[in-house]
């Protein structure tokens, strides 16, 4: 009897916090069970009890490990309380924001445009846009073919937002394609019950299908005013692998084919360097499927420059925002003709005004920067724009032709004093170049996201075209520098210090880094002499070619050898291919018939090589 | 069969050449205590006959008895496992393979054999000779790091396994490796040699050789005797009786570097280098080892040049041999002399002739 009150006591200690009711109630029957010494008020219970179980602590272990069992989980509690009011006031915080959303949107959904001379897509797209709307809406039912408009571009230049400023100046109603909350395949996995997976493209294809069904319907109901709809599919799910593309396909034609409701299909254009694996889909596939389906094709460009800008003082204006034009210059270009990007950054900045005056400070260092450092290599100029580009706008991408283009054909300015400074010491002639009229090679080469090999390989094979004929100084230069490069690539000076310990990759992606840059300046430095320009095509490197069919005919060449002599041993490759292989062709035929066989190897290869071209 | 393989000494006493080194083999075999052996020498010169010579002589005929088969070797790097398929020639007492072959992983694949090797040691009614033989060709084509791991397992595994290592230029073999090894060096031999090779198997055949065409045989050959007899075997298929004047035809290679090297010397420009460079692709497709082209490349450009021009070449067609070496696509180098070798021929011309 007299174990129990410590031990109620120490229960109750611990959930202190659930509130003195449960507390009373629990002790009240103890107590009354007691009754010995029990005539001391609850408090002074209360702290016998304590003590009792100080003693009780001391005395058995078994009762300090019951007791130390529900202390942590009190711990645990209150830490769980903590976490729960940082969670309800960052919920506060949210519902701040949100209301603030709501009575404040963001600026991208405020200054949605809302008639069509407010978008700042090029008039004339607009005008094709509408025109092909009116056509089709007037048009009668019954046709089939040819009530598709596929609209293409880049990310943000206004696609969806022009068939929505455009729908309601026509007076049709906009039935789009929503994509509903998926169920994903994990989830799906984890909750086995309920939850039925259907796939993005499954429920794509159901959507297709209503769409065709309503629009054989809709001819029926023409008696009453029907009302004019345009169908717009701005999400069109992501397939992987040659099947679901297939599916998808199949899909999208039969909607083509057979819709009678004037369909809008915008499509993002992707850089093709962007998603290099080709097991995702590829956009230009799609569009040439769906152009092929019978789609008029509408190509949006990129919003330009100036047009964001003005959008972006219109904004400005409305807010009552002051940013300087200097800045919103600079959010316009670096945006990259992504006007809802270029709204967003304008929103960011106009938030955080601390953030806006260090932007400011190195958007004036900029300039200084770039017209004093011309002739030297502009690291930090480099490293300063990159800065810029992070501060408001986006990782511009460049493919791979296009950067081996920047710098094979290597433009520089023509003016010929090239400014000497008075601090820089004097080059020689022969070292002067003129500034170019690019970007730092480094910041092309990050761009572009090709592997430092392939740009080599590409620059080495390209190089000599560009180089003007009498400069073979030049082309030794280049050469030389591209030969440098490869052997940083192959990364021998230090390879024999990476199989000791096992170094980071760092190291060696520096050393790629290093050779992308010596082979990309090497070019650009040695072809002083620019052969005049004109229209060269840029062959893939047939280094390739020539590396593959080596392989395969060394492999040929060493089993043709174990073959005819196993028993005399094997010999080095080098000595077979330069000594036993010219010989063998002279005295092989009267004296071995089997081997009479072997044509002249040079006819061999050559033909050999010609199947591999076509292949590649 | 080729007469170069025909008449290949089989064991060491027969061996004509070389004998004095046969007889010291011999007497290292008969002592039962052999090292490790790095054999060196040019091209042609008998290495490879000394060491099957030498093979036959520690085990007996047993060693003859070769099968060829390509293995693969898995390899677990800790990180993950390479799989490297190898060509090799064993019997039950040696193996013999180019590690080289295997790329830049040739350092797996030493240790990996060895190891094997030393697993399945051998063991002799007698308790004699329990070890294996391996033999490593090109060992100068070998990475650093092979060659740095081939020292410690050479350490390792001495007990159970002996190297035979074969390579040309003993300078391309770590300081290491070399020192734990007995080193035999290989002569090119002479052309006096040559001839007395030539003639033993002009009897043999039952030829008839006209005064002074083994002579000229042995001259073309420079001095590598696989060369020779190869020629001799090649001059008596197109014609024989052989006529005092005969002379073999050239190698197709070589021609055509020859011809590379006219190109060349006839027109310097980045035009005439982009042509060069499909020749050369074409020499390289049909595997000539890019060290091969440099040097007859270099030796027929030097043939022609002026000769205060020479040693600037050599010095150049140094350096991208180096480079070669460093790097990994042979082309770009080659085409760098090239380049360099036209620019300064171009500069020179220019000075001289205005």
């Amino acid at each position: 009897m007299g174990k129990r009150p410590p031990v109620v006591v120490l229960s109750s200690s611990s959930d202190e916090d659930e509130g003195r009711g449960r507390r009373a109630a629990s002790r009240g029957p103890s107590a009354r069970r007691t009754r010995t010494p029990a005539t001391a008020p609850p408090p002074a219970h209360a702290t016998s009890g304590s003590r009792k179980k100080a003693r009780r602590v001391g005395s058995s272990g078994r009762g300090r490990r019951r007791a130390a069992g529900p202390a942590p989980s009190g711990s645990l509690k209150a830490e769980f309380d903590m976490l729960s009011e940082d969670f309800s006031e960052c919920l506060n915080d949210l519902g701040m924001a949100g209301s603030i959303c709501q009575t404040e949107e963001l600026w991208v959904e405020k200054y949605k445009p809302n008639l069509s001379s407010e978008l700042a897509v090029h008039k004339k797209k607009v005008e094709d846009v509408k025109k092909w709307l009116e056509e089709k809406l007037k048009a009668p039912k019954g046709t089939f073919g040819g009530w598709t408009l596929v609209l293409t571009g880049q990310a943000g230049v206004g696609k969806s937002a022009t068939i929505k400023a455009l729908a309601p100046e026509l007076g049709v109603e906009i039935c789009e394609w929503t994509a509903p909350v998926p169920t994903l395949w994990t989830e799906h996995l984890h909750a086995n019950s309920g939850l039925r997976y259907i796939s993005k493209l499954e429920e794509f294809e159901n959507f297709v299908e209503k769409i065709r069904k309503y629009s054989l319907l809709s001819p029926t109901s023409i008696g009453s005013q029907r009302k004019l709809t345009i169908v717009l599919i701005d999400d069109i799910p992501v397939t992987s692998g040659r099947v679901s593309f297939a599916r998808l396909g199949k899909c999208l034609t039969g909607l083509i084919q057979s819709t009678q409701v004037p369909t809008v299909i915008s499509l993002t254009q992707y850089h093709k360097t962007e998603n290099n694996d080709t097991a995702t889909w590829n956009s230009e596939d799609l569009e040439s499927l769906l152009q092929s389906a019978g789609a008029r094709k509408i190509a949006f460009n990129p919003v330009t420059t100036n047009s964001i800008k003005k959008i972006l003082v219109r904004i400005c204006k409305k807010e009552g925002s002051d940013l300087t034009e200097e800045l919103l210059h600079q959010i316009a270009t670096s945006s990259g003709g992504d006007i809802r990007h270029a709204i967003m950054s304008l929103q960011y900045y106009c938030l955080n005004p601390r953030r806006l005056n260090s932007a400011l400070t190195t958007t004036t260092i900029l300039p200084v920067l770039k017209s004093s450092g011309t002739l030297v290599p502009v690291q930090d100029d480099y490293g300063f724009s990159y800065v810029i580009s992070t501060a408001c706008g986006r990782d511009e991408t460049l493919s791979l032709f296009h950067a081996l283009g920047k710098f094979l054909h290597n433009k520089r300015d023509t003016y010929v004093n090239v400014a000497v400074d008075v601090d820089s010491f004097p080059l020689k002639e022969k070292l002067r170049r003129n500034p170019h009229k690019m970007e730092v090679p480094e910041k092309i080469l990050s761009q572009a996201h090709g592997k430092v090999r392939t740009v080599a390989d590409f620059l080495y094979e390209n190089v000599l075209d560009f180089i003007d004929n009498d400069a073979i100084d030049d082309a030794w230069t280049v050469i030389s520098y591209l030969s440098e490069a490869d052997c940083l690539l192959a990364g021998s000076p230090i390879s024999s210090a990476r199989w000791m310990v096992n170094e980071s990759y760092e190291s060696e992606s520096m050393t790629q880094l290093i050779a992308a840059s010596v082979a990309a300046r090497g070019v650009l430095f040695g072809n002083a002499h620019v052969s005049s320009s004109r229209w060269h095509t840029i062959r893939s490197p047939r280094v390739w070619q020539i590396e593959q069919s080596f392989r395969s005919r060394k492999d040929l060449i060493l089993r043709e050898r174990y073959d005819c002599s196993s028993t005399s041993g094997s010999r080095n490759f080098a000595d077979i291919v330069t000594e036993f292989k010219p010989f063998e062709r002279w005295i092989s035929p009267c004296n071995d018939i089997s081997r009479s066989n072997s044509v002249d190897h040079n006819v061999e290869a050559s033909s050999s090589e010609e199947e591999e071209i076509e292949d590649w | 069969m080729l007469w170069v393989d025909k008449y290949r000494p089989k064991t060491l006493d027969k061996v004509t050449v070389h004998d004095q080194v046969a007889q010291n083999l011999k007497k290292l075999v008969a002592e039962q205590d052999c090292p490790h052996l790095l054999f060196y020498g040019p091209s042609g010169s008998g290495k490879k006959t000394l060491i099957m010579a030498l093979i036959k002589q520690m085990f007996g005929a047993g060693a003859e008895k070769v099968k060829m088969e390509n293995k693969t070797w898995k390899i677990d790097t800790g990180s993950r496992t390479i799989e490297i398929e190898l060509a090799m020639l064993s019997s039950t007492h040696h193996v013999e393979m180019n590690p080289s072959d295997a790329g830049f992983q040739d350092r797996y694949v030493v240790q990996e054999v060895i190891k094997e090797m030393a697993k399945n040691r051998p063991i002799d009614a007698k308790g004699k000779r329990a070890f294996k033989v391996l033999v490593l060709n090109e060992v100068d084509k070998l990475s650093r790091e092979a060659q740095h791991s081939l020292r410690r397992t050479m350490e390792k595994y001495s007990a159970s396994c002996r190297l035979i290592l074969c390579c040309n230029s003993s300078s391309k073999v770590t300081e290491a490796v070399r020192s734990r090894c007995l080193n035999v060096r290989v002569n090119a031999p002479s052309e006096d040699q040559i001839v007395q090779v030539l003639e033993f198997i002009g009897k043999k055949e039952n030829l008839n050789l006209p005064f002074g065409f083994a002579a000229r045989i042995a001259a073309q050959s420079n001095r590598n005797l696989r060369r020779a007899i190869l020629f001799f075997e090649t001059c008596k298929v197109q014609q024989y009786p052989f006529t005092s004047n005969q002379v073999a035809p050239p190698l197709d290679w070589e021609q055509y570097v020859a011809e590379i090297a006219a190109d060349i010397m006839k027109e310097q420009s980045p035009k005439r280098l982009y042509a060069v460079r499909q020749k050369l692709y074409e020499l390289l497709v049909n595997c000539i080892p890019p060290e091969s082209i440099l040097k007859k490349l270099l030796a027929e450009l030097l043939k022609k040049l002026d000769s205060d021009l020479k040693h600037e070449i050599c010095h150049w067609a140094a350096h991208y041999e180096h480079k070669m070496r460093l790097g990994s696509k042979a082309i770009f180098h080659i085409e760098a002399f090239v380049a360099k070798f036209m620019s300064i021929y171009k500069e020179f011309l220019v000075s001289t002739f205005g």
